[in-house]
């Protein structure tokens, strides 16, 4: 898989200041097309926070990020037309309970791409038969186990026809034996060429799926690298102690 | 003897209780009084409840979009003194200010008073709706937003029908509240289905029925109305199956 396409995220000095608290702290860095970027690091170290300034759930106090060649953190950029172009799976699934499975999914098709119901359903039937869960199409969201939720939080974000998927701790909120069946269907996504980037703790999926691992800690990114390098020659020590608690 | 006694005196009461009911309500059609009554209370609930709802829905709208961004300031300001004022002075006043002060030259009574609940019951909808919209999980927010729905289009799609749904109950309390609280409408001399009940009274001197035919009826709307948001809400439910 090319890492060499196009730069989709431009990361510059991207600082997040809470208070007097400083949670990101002069991040730099850039994201490809095709790249599967995955972030790791201890509780508290800004990762998430990071991840959520990328489609500006958190706003920046400082720096710029640019995706696709355009600076959304110009406040007379329209934030909304780019976020239709980051996708975005949450933790807690965030799936809309008085809509169902089908309504979830063609919610946003129809109203800001203005597909018409009919195709945005067909769209979106196919991508449930994807992760075989067609027959929950005219189910509420309170009837899924939080496996099949996150599925249909991924294949919600799909109808949209993002560039980019965030992923933020998608996994760390199931029960122990659904985080397979949403790792595969992370996994079929990379193998599809899907650029994504992760927050998680699942290392092994790390090591596998990602083609960069990111270490994050006191707000700055203290290393990346590839996979393999990352986890079998870390550098930094903070990087090392945190590797051996873990693994 | 004795269970004659009995009979005439149970006689004598039904004789009597036949009569007043023809007083009351048949002769000269008194009954009309309650019908037109009934249809004046309804009319001003009906409207009213519209006006509060706008109302309350835009107030809530602006208090927490404040309470959670940060914007519209002012305008939350305003929101604020007008929940200060209209919760703060008995919904008489406030009908009387309307009608003597600030309609003096209008000539609809049920039009002032229409204007004077729905401002009223607004401002205790805004309060609910608010209250309701502050309870759905800000991820709610995160995920509309991250779909590329702006705040507005989020709100109406994702956060308020949830809210709405969450509400319903506090809702109806409110306008069954509102429904019975019309009946101060005498105030400004408007024959609603409590006055139309207080003028048979004066006309017959006779208090038992004409009032307990008052309450029956306005008793018999708010089980209606009970019955019918309770059915509402089992619909809304669905999706908790």
């Amino acid at each position: 898989m090319s890492v060499n396409g196009e730069i989709l995220f431009e990361i510059d000095n991207l600082c997040k200041a809470f208070g007097d608290m400083l949670v990101l702290d002069h991040i730099s860095t850039q994201i490809r097309k095709g790249e599967v970027v995955v972030i790791v690091g201890p509780s508290g170290s800004g990762k998430s926070t990071f991840l959520r300034s990328l489609n500006l759930l958190e706003e920046p106090t400082d720096g710029t990020i640019s995706f696709e060649g355009m600076n959304i953190t110009d406040p007379s950029v329209n934030i909304n037309t780019y976020r239709q172009k980051i996708g975005m799976v949450f933790q807690h699934f965030n799936l809309f309970p008085h809509k169902t499975i089908l309504e979830n999914m063609t919610l946003a098709p129809i109203k800001l791409l203005k597909l018409s119901k009919a195709e945005a359903e067909a769209e979106a039937m196919e991508l449930l038969k994807r992760v075989g869960l067609e027959e929950k199409a005219h189910a509420y969201p309170a009837q899924l186990s939080g496996g099949q939720k996150q599925r249909i939080a991924i294949v919600r974000s799909l109808c949209m026809h993002p560039d980019v998927i965030l992923f933020d701790e998608p996994t760390s909120a199931l029960d122990p034996e659904m985080v397979g069946e949403v790792l595969s269907v992370m996994s079929d996504l990379a193998r599809d060429g899907m650029t994504m980037v992760i927050v998680t703790h699942e290392m092994n999926f790390a090591r596998e799926v990602g083609t960069r691992v990111m270490f994050v800690d006191e707000g700055q990114i203290k290393e990346e690298n590839t996979p393999k390098e990352f986890f079998d020659a870390p550098k930094n020590p903070r990087l090392q102690e945190f590797l051996s608690k873990i693994l | 003897m004795l269970s004659g006694g009995l009979q005439n005196v149970c006689g004598s009461f039904l004789v009597d209780f036949k009569d007043s009911l023809y007083q009351n309500f048949i002769e000269d059609d008194r009954y009309m009084y309650l019908v037109s009554g009934l249809g004046t209370t309804l009319v001003i609930t009906l409207f009213a409840v519209l006006i509060g709802i706008v109302l309350g829905f835009l107030v809530a709208i602006v208090r927490s979009t404040y309470d959670k961004t940060g914007k519209l300031k002012v305008l939350s300001k305003i929101c604020g003194c007008y929940l200060t004022i209209i919760r703060g002075t008995p919904a008489v006043v406030q009908l009387l200010i309307m009608y003597y002060i600030v309609f003096v030259n209008f000539d609809s009574k049920i039009t002032v008073a229409i204007i004077a609940f729905g401002i009223n019951s607004g401002a205790y909808v805004a309060e609910i709706v608010r209250s309701g919209i502050m309870s759905i999980d800000k991820g709610q927010m995160e995920a509309g937003r991250s779909l590329g729905f702006g705040y507005a289009q989020t709100m109406w799609y994702i956060i308020i029908p949830q809210a709405f749904k969450n509400v319903l109950p506090a809702l109806a309390n409110e306008f069954i509240v509102l429904l019975k609280e019309t009946s101060i409408c005498g105030y400004i001399g408007l024959m609603d289905l409590t006055r139309g009940g207080d003028i048979i009274r004066s006309r017959t001197y006779e208090a038992f029925l004409p009032l307990f035919a008052v309450a029956l009826i306005y008793l018999l709307l708010v089980m209606i109305l009970t019955k019918l948001v309770s059915i509402l809400e089992r619909r809304l439910r669905t999706s908790e199956r």
